[in-house]
């Protein structure tokens, strides 16, 4: 895809070069609709194809990972212990494996990848420009959202048929009983304890 | 050779050089994995693509004579 795109922009390049050195061909009727779009066509499909080709990358967990403090939560994922709910999920491809962070993080409402954008924007300037926090004080604003737990686990047979679950499913869902911090499955990303743990070699 | 022909072609010629530079530091973000690649693209690649495109827009406006200043056929 990323081929496909660079193609796009060495096209763009070599129209955009021709009248950068030749401009007086733009008298003639067909080389003003190849200045049409080499200089405004083709760089506007560069700038979507671009901006799409980003976006999907920024939901990689190796984008995630890359900024230095959130190297330790990219580590969490494969402590070897199932009462950790980010390994567990990321080990068992409950979540896909290359998306991980995206998949538990992302904001599933209507403006939520705007939102999830902006706040990666704060996050980068954290890191490049302010003082980057550090990995074990960092919190979710907020707290953590049932809802992004209920985006899949919502409906399905196992978490629906958990007689706990089902009591509770109204308050689940009203998020006034959180999944995370209510006693249930409080164990996600223990940065401060890595050291201590035991973790799993992923087979090649 | 009329002063607006020379105004035109300046005119392409930036267009064309912001396209390009824009165009390169896109190729640029592209094959760079990191978070600042991003803001590379977002914030200085298309703000010069779209500059370029905007300077070829304006250029147009120039070619583009008023009915009552197009002389008149003999």
């Amino acid at each position: 895809m990323i081929a496909i795109l660079i193609s796009q922009i060495v096209l763009s390049i070599v129209l955009a070069s021709i009248f950068l050195i030749r401009p007086s061909l733009t008298r003639g009727t067909a080389w003003k609709i190849l200045a049409f779009i080499g200089l405004c066509v083709l760089p506007a499909l560069c700038i979507v194809g671009g901006m799409n080709t980003h976006i999907q990358r920024s939901e990689q967990t190796q984008f995630c990972i890359s900024c230095h403090v959130m190297i330790p939560y990219g580590q969490s994922l494969y402590i070897d212990d199932a009462s950790h709910i980010p390994a567990q999920h990321f080990q068992n491809h409950r979540v896909p494996a290359d998306m991980a962070c995206y998949s538990c993080h992302a904001d599933y409402g209507i403006y939520g990848p705007l939102y999830d954008k902006v706040q990666g924007l704060r996050r980068i300037y954290l890191q490049f420009v302010s003082t980057p926090p550090d990995p074990a004080s960092i919190r979710i604003q907020g707290g953590f959202k049932n809802a992004q737990c209920l985006h899949c686990h919502l409906g399905a047979r196992d978490f629906g048929e958990n007689p706990v679950h089902a009591a509770m499913m109204d308050s689940l869902k009203s998020n006034q009983t959180s999944c995370l911090t209510s006693g249930c499955h409080d164990t996600a990303h223990d940065v401060a304890n890595l050291g201590h743990e035991k973790f799993w070699k992923a087979a090649q | 050779m009329k002063t607006s022909d020379i105004g035109i072609r300046r005119l392409l010629q930036v267009s064309s050089a912001l396209v390009i530079l824009g165009l390169l530091l896109e190729i640029v973000s592209l094959l760079w994995f990191h978070p600042l690649s991003f803001v590379l693209f977002a914030f200085i690649a298309t703000g010069l693509i779209a500059l370029g495109i905007l300077v070829y827009l304006v250029s147009l406006v120039f070619v583009a004579t008023p009915p009552d200043r197009v002389p008149k056929s003999q």
